[in-house]
């Protein structure tokens, strides 16, 4: 089946053109296509993951472009990262093609969503097939565009526009980071091939400065991706897209393409220990800071987009760890409940029509699917035993532990209580306590999108068991070819790790559920902590004071540039043209003394000019 | 020796003929462009009559060659003037900037 | 300063007025007559130069016959003439540029001519200069002058073809 594995993406790419040529007229019906087509998508991508199972890498390749002696290859590579990112994408996928049915019924542009989903849907999986950096580029840019087209699926919204430009032009930064990076790469090797980069960074063609620039250069590329501290700050706005599409690509598969290709070109890192601290820096510090604004938002999405943040951190943090398959481990849980929390959300939303989750509240007994299925989500999020969650933090914990970034590791469980704090304030505010939003007729979603929910809320409990230190590494072994030993962790790591989700838990609890304490017991001890917080850090403002004001100055400067001396260089082009175009009409006016005195006119010319030059011009 | 050098009939030759050639191109009537174009012949003349006295070698041919640009300009008018009877019979005007048929 | 010199700077004068004189004056008979003073002036130089026979001829020819026959050209082309009409052709900016031209190139060729001496002098020419030219022009330029009276023929013919009145087949316009 690994032959056959490029049609995988080729169905949701059919599915694309074919809504595009015929949407109009389907309507509703439109999204059978795309459930069809993911599905086909996700059943040979099950196919393709058993067979390698069992088997080794495959990889095919054929020469795409020859430039001198130069050949750029285009191909598709079945290695077990890819083969597993194959199955989650499209699992999420088809999930969410599902789920929007239910989702988007009754909007204008069905079948035009339809179209987005499906190509964002071939370009993730075309990203995680590439066996080279340049077809990686290739795909990156498509599903950034992808996903700038679903953000501003409600273009009519003007915060949508925005967040659409935002989302785009913030990646963009990243990727001019990672462009740079891969075509040192290839300056360096001469080829793109991720195997041709190892080998290279491994017998030392790539000096160890160049491994560490390009490293980091890539890296920047995956943090404008993956919504890295400093460039996060589009992923919260992002939100303004339909929430399955938040699903889909902001929390399960787009985001976390920049932990794949971080973890993709994992070799060329291990090479050079500063960019592994580089990358483990940004991925902690990203963890807890997204963490503590999303302790105070009250938006019930953009508090899920900063837990992805946070848990993206964690991710990042994984890899710089050296613990590659904590990463993906944790890629894999986080895409699972991630997806579902934020399609229990969009649930939510679909019922309630807000995402202020100070007007919900008391909706647990009115959607008895929904709350239950978002408890799920929350308990695998917070790191509660048993759940998924638990075991893929832990995994990234243990790994921060023994790599010796004792700092880190102390992030990250402050990071964990932190989320395992916010997380349920967002259940209590949402589905405990009293009504408070003005909703009369509150009924849980119908069953195409509790469906997709159910089966992830599956999942997220499910999916911790592929890797767990109690009944065997499944996971590391097979990413790493059974080279994967876990390291004997100190046990009281996973009972620090319990404690604090538990107390984070219980604290929540304390404070909107029993209410016992009162909600504003500490925001109003550190008013300015907490202002500070609403405002995400005045991340925002620092950008638009500072580079949105220069680059505004900029443009002004070039616009009246462009106003006067560009636009009045063109003119005067044209005006001595025109002129001379006038002039010599004018004198073709049939006169004999015109072109008598024109010609004596050249004639005294050459005169002078040879007068005065002695004839050497 | 006389006083009066070559190079002063030079100037004056060249005098002429700078009157002679800024009347043929801004004259209106065509009579007056032709009696322009003799007086720069007659510049010319100068030159020649005084290259055949003053000149590297002197002597008569430059009074000979005179003569033939006198007969020729004699020649030149008459033909000339022909022409603009039979320009005048047929456009009823002797302005020489209202005859444009050359655009056309 | 020479008699000649006097002679000479009289003749000039007078030649160059009668050029300045027939670009300013209004009147196309005027500027005819403006120029005879200048061909008259010019026989006069001829004089000066040792070319009598020359002199005679300019007289004869410039003053006496092409003058006669352009006031003719003139009097047959006459039309209802207005007060103040123009004389020149074209705008301000041609005739500057014309003149500016002119101008340039002669003070481009005085550059040339204004030192020009090759101190020497045909001493003899005005000896029996008749004789001379006749005996050059008779002798040594024999073939030119008899082409030089085919070209008097030819022209005489041609003038006298483009001067007749077609009204024979063309229709009158």
């Amino acid at each position: 089946m690994m032959e056959i594995a490029w049609i995988v993406p080729l169905f949701p790419l059919f599915s694309f053109f074919f809504l595009l040529a015929v949407g109009k007229k389907m309507k509703e019906t439109s999204a059978y296509v795309g459930i069809l087509m993911t599905l086909l998508s996700f059943l040979l991508s099950l196919a393709v993951l058993f067979d390698r199972l069992g088997g080794s890498t495959y990889k095919a390749e054929h020469v795409w472009l020859t430039i001198g002696s130069v050949k750029l290859t285009a191909g598709f590579a079945v290695t077990a990262l890819n083969a597993w990112m194959l199955v989650v994408v499209s699992l999420v996928s088809f999930l969410v093609h599902i789920y929007s049915k239910g989702y988007m019924h009754g909007d204008e542009r069905f079948s035009v969503f339809y179209a987005y989903l499906g190509l964002f849907t071939f370009a993730m999986l075309g990203l995680v097939l590439s066996p080279n950096l340049l077809q990686t580029y290739v795909f990156w840019e498509l599903v950034g565009l992808g996903s700038f087209l679903l953000i501003g699926f409600y273009f009519y919204k003007e915060e949508a526009k925005a967040a659409a430009k935002k989302a785009f032009i913030m990646t963009r930064i990243g990727d001019v980071g990672f462009f740079i990076g891969m075509i040192l790469l290839f300056w360096q090797v001469g080829s793109f091939a991720y195997d041709d980069i190892f080998r290279a960074a491994e017998d030392g063609t790539l000096s160890q400065t160049m491994v560490t620039l390009t490293a980091i250069l890539i890296f920047i590329g995956a943090v404008g991706k993956s919504g890295q501290f400093p460039l996060h700050t589009w992923l919260p706005d992002a939100m303004e897209g339909p929430t399955p599409v938040s699903a889909l690509i902001h929390a399960a598969t787009m985001v976390a393409a920049g932990v794949y290709l971080v973890a993709a070109l994992f070799p060329l890192y291990e090479a050079s220990e500063t960019a592994m601290l580089t990358v483990a820096v940004v991925g902690g510090f990203t963890a807890l800071f997204a963490a503590t604004i999303g302790l105070v938002q009250t938006d019930i999405k953009r508090v899920l987009a900063y837990s992805t943040v946070s848990q993206l951190g964690y991710m990042m943090l994984a890899l710089g760890s050296g613990s590659y398959v904590a990463g993906i481990f944790h890629l894999t849980t986080h895409a699972f409940f991630k997806a579902l929390l934020f399609l229990a959300a969009g649930s939510v939303i679909h019922a309630v029509h807000t995402q202020d989750i100070e007007k919900m509240g008391g909706l647990w007994r009115k959607m008895p699917l929904t709350g239950p299925l978002f408890l799920i989500g929350t308990l695998a999020i917070s790191g509660v035993p048993l759940f998924s969650g638990f075991f893929s933090k832990d995994e990234i914990l243990v790994a921060a532990w023994t790599h010796g970034h004792v700092a880190l590791f102390w992030i990250a469980v402050v990071t964990a209580f932190f989320t395992a704090f916010y997380m349920f304030r967002l259940f209590f505010l949402v589905f405990g306590g009293e009504k408070r939003h003005d909703e009369k007729d509150v009924h849980e979603a119908p069953a195409v999108m509790t469906l997709p929910m159910i089966v992830l809320a599956v999942l997220a409990v499910a999916a911790g068991y592929v890797h767990t230190p109690w009944f065997g590494t499944f996971l590391g072994d097979w990413l790493t070819d059974g080279a994967y030993a876990h390291e004997t962790a100190p046990g009281w790591i996973m009972a620090v790790a319990t404690a604090v989700s538990l107390l984070g838990i219980f604290l929540a609890w304390l404070m909107y559920g029993k209410r016992s304490l009162a909600r504003d017991w500490l925001s109003s001890r550190v008013p300015y902590t907490y202002s500070l917080l609403w405002n995400k850090y005045y991340i925002d403002e620092l950008y638009m004071r500072t580079v949105g004001y220069a680059a505004t100055a900029i443009s002004l400067l070039l616009s009246y540039i462009d106003r006067f001396v560009v636009e009045g260089i063109a003119r005067l082009i044209a005006a001595t043209v025109h002129t001379s175009a006038s002039l010599g009409s004018r004198m073709q006016n049939g006169q004999v003394q015109m072109y008598g005195a024109v010609t004596f006119v050249g004639l005294a010319l050459l005169v002078v000019i040879l007068a005065f030059t002695g004839g050497y011009l | 020796m006389s006083s009066v050098s070559l190079s002063v009939y030079l100037v004056l030759a060249l005098i002429l003929f700078c009157i002679g050639l800024y009347g043929a191109l801004t004259k209106r009537n065509t009579v007056i462009v032709l009696i322009c174009i003799e007086l720069m012949l007659n510049a010319v003349n100068i030159n020649l009559v005084a290259f055949a006295k003053y000149g590297a070698h002197p002597g008569i041919t430059g009074q000979i060659f005179a003569l033939f640009t006198i007969t020729v300009a004699a020649a030149e008018a008459a033909v000339g003037l022909a022409a603009l009877m039979a320009l005048y019979r047929n456009r009823k005007t002797v302005h020489i900037d209202e005859i444009d048929s050359l655009k056309h | 300063m020479s008699g000649e010199y006097l002679a000479f700077l009289a003749l000039a004068l007078v030649a160059i007025t009668g050029g300045v004189l027939m670009l300013n004056l209004t009147k196309v008979v005027h500027m005819v007559i403006a120029l005879v003073f200048t061909f008259i002036s010019i026989a006069g130089l001829y004089v000066l130069l040792s070319a009598e026979f020359v002199a005679v001829v300019q007289v004869l020819i410039y003053s006496g016959a092409v003058t006669i026959m352009m006031l003719f050209g003139i009097m047959l082309t006459r039309h209802q003439e207005e007060e103040g009409e123009k004389t020149t052709t074209g705008g301000f900016w041609r005739k500057a540029l014309t003149a500016i031209a002119v101008f340039a190139f002669g003070i481009a060729v005085y550059l040339g001519v204004y030192r020009l001496d090759f101190g020497e002098e045909g001493a003899r020419l005005h000896e029996n200069n008749t004789e001379q030219i006749g005996m050059a022009l008779y002798s040594h330029y024999t073939i030119p002058f008899e082409i030089a009276s085919v070209i008097l023929l030819v022209a005489l013919v041609g003038a006298i073809i483009l001067a007749k009145k077609d009204d024979e087949g063309a229709p009158k316009s």
